[in-house]
């Protein structure tokens, strides 16, 4: 049987716990899904704790709060800061996943490539007052061999020869107003979902629900991709429901398996020749907070003292314009246009960095909600009544790196299992907040150019990109991990998700951490090769 | 010997009196002139039904009911739609308030019989998506360019 025939619906291999062969990789998203992948591949045999369920399409339901109660991750976390989510939605600082496939289920699909400069930003930026900018250990030259490779991965559309996928009436609207405003740079991708039939996947039918899993599997994702592929080798042990509670170490700092607690509460010990770590960067940082130990009274990796600090959630915000004529903004693929013109570094409007323009839609139930949150009265329901003549878009850029912006662990609050729940300071840089602005004005700009009656500048989401926890550096003292995402303090522990970013550039984090995972991976194989690991 | 009896349903909050006052203030806190009383009554019913099981909740309503009655001047029911909403900014951030707004933007948002009322059709139950459903039925702008042919000029 093929991959592709069996996409989320697997069984996997049973490896011993004593077995301390196996790579132990934490959490089955992008970052983990794929490392499994491209090791199993290579005969490494591989253990993925991941400790939410294994559900398919079957179970996904198209149904806003039903969806989002059935895989988000809802463990409490508490939040800090000037912030605006710290206000709308202390306890819900993330939009994470709790699942086989992590936070790809629930994501859309939108894969720009970071810029060259946003490798460097502290050599482009400069100076820039309270950000803590810092140029990766990597270019993207280093990267683009595994750009392509990922795009192949993820079939991304505008690629390679993959067509685009059609315009929806969302993106008419948004396409047709950046035109007016003079942008060029209008298109419907790059797209990780089938425009056409795909690695033995379906074209989209365009139900929308991008996030709230896909019950089409048109959508890449780790469960419908990554994680069957490596279960085919053989070498592929997924234990769902599986939730590590610490990395253990021997005698010489050297990671040597972990704990975890499976459904029933019941406690299990891992051996593992080396830990890697994908578990978003809120949680990635959590839990090497929580293997502190005598040996690493701080936090395992963490004589930097760089874990949980810099962590980054991009700029985020959203526009929705209302017109006189209906648009139906939901129907079809979520998030299917991009206007980049924004994307580019240039001072001359006030801020360092860029953004991009991306379509997206809510249904009635999450547009509620999120579209001014604390909203009520007349000025409220307007909105709610223009729904189905309403068009959105999304802003998403480089928003900057601060030490302060942290994840700790919450001195006062446990979760079900006991743990401290993790705690987000995050206050807005100026950087961004002039960013933000501009974003909003340029946003109505387009909107107003063909015809908006009425245009709502909506704030932050709860943060769907989670970054740079556990920064990549080339000096030991300035982050937490080397260029191949290998811990400075602890030769055979790894980060394997967006927590390695150093900064975060504009784009959207999914096809840069697979990218990543793939170099990682390459990077494990030849040192378990020579014996190194 | 003396029982107790529960008195679990003999308070006024679910008295018919006290359902048609919270409904009232839904419509205030949330006026949809096109929507008949139906939907707001259903999402009344859900915070009803939360307050079983949450006694601050339940708490919270029984006082605030009381007191929406009287912030006025006059009985809630006997205000106008300006006077209404002046009763909901005066008490705007007390926790009364935002319990039920809260409750409110889900409860009555999160019911099919709005979304046909707001033009929102939901799911694709049938596996077809929106292909066939108006995915591209938007006349009034022409069709935009999908592929940028000149995304190589972005460097920097
Ligand atoms: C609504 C939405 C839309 C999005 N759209 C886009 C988009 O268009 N483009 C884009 O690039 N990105 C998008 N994203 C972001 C994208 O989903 C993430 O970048 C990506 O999933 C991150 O991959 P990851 O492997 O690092 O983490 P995740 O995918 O979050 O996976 C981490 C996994 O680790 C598990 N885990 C955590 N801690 C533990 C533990 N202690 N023990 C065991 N398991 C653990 C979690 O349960 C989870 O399954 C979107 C996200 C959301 C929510």
């Amino acid at each position: 049987m093929s991959a592709t025939e069996i996409r989320g619906r697997f069984d996997t291999a049973s490896f011993d716990e004593d077995d301390s062969d196996v790579v132990v990789i934490v959490g089955s998203g992008p970052g983990g899904g794929t490392l499994a992948h491209e090791l199993c591949e290579r005969g490494i045999r591989c253990v993925v704790l991941e400790a939410g369920p294994h559900l398919t399409a079957e179970d996904y339901v198209q149904d806003e709060w039903e969806a989002f109660n059935q895989m988000a991750w809802l463990d409490p976390r508490t939040t800090s800061g000037s912030f605006r989510l710290a206000k709308d939605f202390p306890n819900l600082p993330a939009w994470t996943v709790k699942a086989v496939g992590g936070t790809a289920t629930h994501w859309a699909g939108a894969t720009p490539r970071f810029k060259a400069h946003e490798f460097r930003t502290a050599s482009t930026y400069g100076e820039v007052d309270g950000a803590t900018l810092l140029d990766w250990p990597i270019s993207l030259e280093d990267l683009e061999p595994y750009y392509d490779r990922a795009e192949e991965k993820m079939g991304v559309t505008h690629k390679n020869g993959r067509p685009p996928l059609p315009a929806n009436n969302n993106f008419k609207v948004m396409g047709n107003g950046a035109a007016e405003l003079g942008y060029r740079h209008i298109a419907t991708g790059p797209y990780a979902t089938n425009s056409v039939p795909y690695d033995g996947r379906p074209a989209t039918v365009q139900d929308g629900f991008n996030f709230q899993g896909d019950k089409q599997e048109s959508k890449w994702s780790p469960l419908v991709s990554e994680l069957p592929k490596a279960a085919l080798t053989g070498n592929l042990d997924l234990r769902a429901g599986s939730h590590v509670v610490q990395i253990t170490h021997d005698a010489r700092g050297r990671a040597d398996g972990v704990l975890y607690l499976d459904e029933d509460g019941g406690l299990h010990r891992q051996k593992a020749r080396a830990v890697c770590v994908a578990g978003n960067a809120i949680e990635t940082a959590r839990l090497l907070l929580l293997s502190d130990s005598p040996l690493f009274p701080d936090g395992l990796a963490n004589s930097s003292g760089q874990v949980g600090r810099n962590y980054m959630r991009h700029l985020t915000a959203s526009v929705y314009g209302t017109f006189d004529r209906e648009v139906h903004m939901y129907r079809g693929e979520t998030m299917a246009g991009v206007v980049a013109d924004e994307s580019r570094h240039d001072t001359d409007r006030g801020f360092a960095g860029g953004y991009y323009m991306q379509l997206i839609s809510l249904g009635v139930p999450f547009m509620a909600a999120f579209v001014d949150p604390g909203g009520w009265g007349p000025d409220f329901t307007r909105i709610m009544d223009g729904y189905a003549s309403t068009a959105g878009m999304w802003l998403v850029g480089e928003d900057m790196p601060q030490a302060t912006n942290r994840v700790t662990l919450d001195g006062g609050m446990t979760d079900a299992h006991g743990l401290p729940v993790p705690h987000v300071h995050f206050d807005d840089h100026p950087n961004d907040v002039a960013m933000r602005e501009h974003a909003w004005t340029q946003g109505t700009k387009v909107y107003e150019a063909v015809g908006a009656t009425n245009v709502k500048r909506t704030p932050p989401y709860p943060s769907t990109h989670n970054i740079g926890t556990c920064r990549m550096s080339a000096r030991p003292e300035d982050g937490v991990v080397d260029e191949w995402g290998r811990a400075h303090d602890v030769p055979n522990l790894f980060v394997s998700d967006g927590s390695q970013f150093t900064t975060g550039a504009a784009a959207n984090p999914t096809l840069t951490i697979v990218a990543l995972g793939i170099r990682q991976a390459e990077h494990i194989a030849a040192e378990i090769g020579r014996g190194a690991l | 010997m003396a029982t107790t009896e529960s008195t679990a349903g003999a308070t006024s909050l679910t008295s018919p009196a006290s359902r048609t006052l919270l409904k009232d203030v839904a419509r205030a806190m949330f006026p949809h002139p096109s929507f008949p009383d139906a939907p707001y009554e259903h999402a009344v019913g859900t915070i009803l039904a939360a307050a079983e099981a949450d006694v601050r909740l339940r708490a919270q309503l029984e006082q605030g009911l009381r007191d929406v009655d009287v912030v006025g001047g006059a009985p809630f029911a006997e205000l106008d739609d300006a006077a209404r909403l002046d009763v909901l900014r005066s008490i705007e951030g007390t926790a009364f308030f935002e319990h039920v707004r809260t409750r409110l933007v889900t409860g009555l948002y999160d019911q099919a019989p709005v979304w046909d009322l707001l033009g929102y059709q939901g799911p694709c139950p049938d596996g077809d998506g929106y292909l066939k459903r108006g995915f591209a039925d938007l006349d009034w702008l022409p069709d935009p360019q999908v592929e940028d042919p000149h995304r190589d000029e972005i460097v920097r």
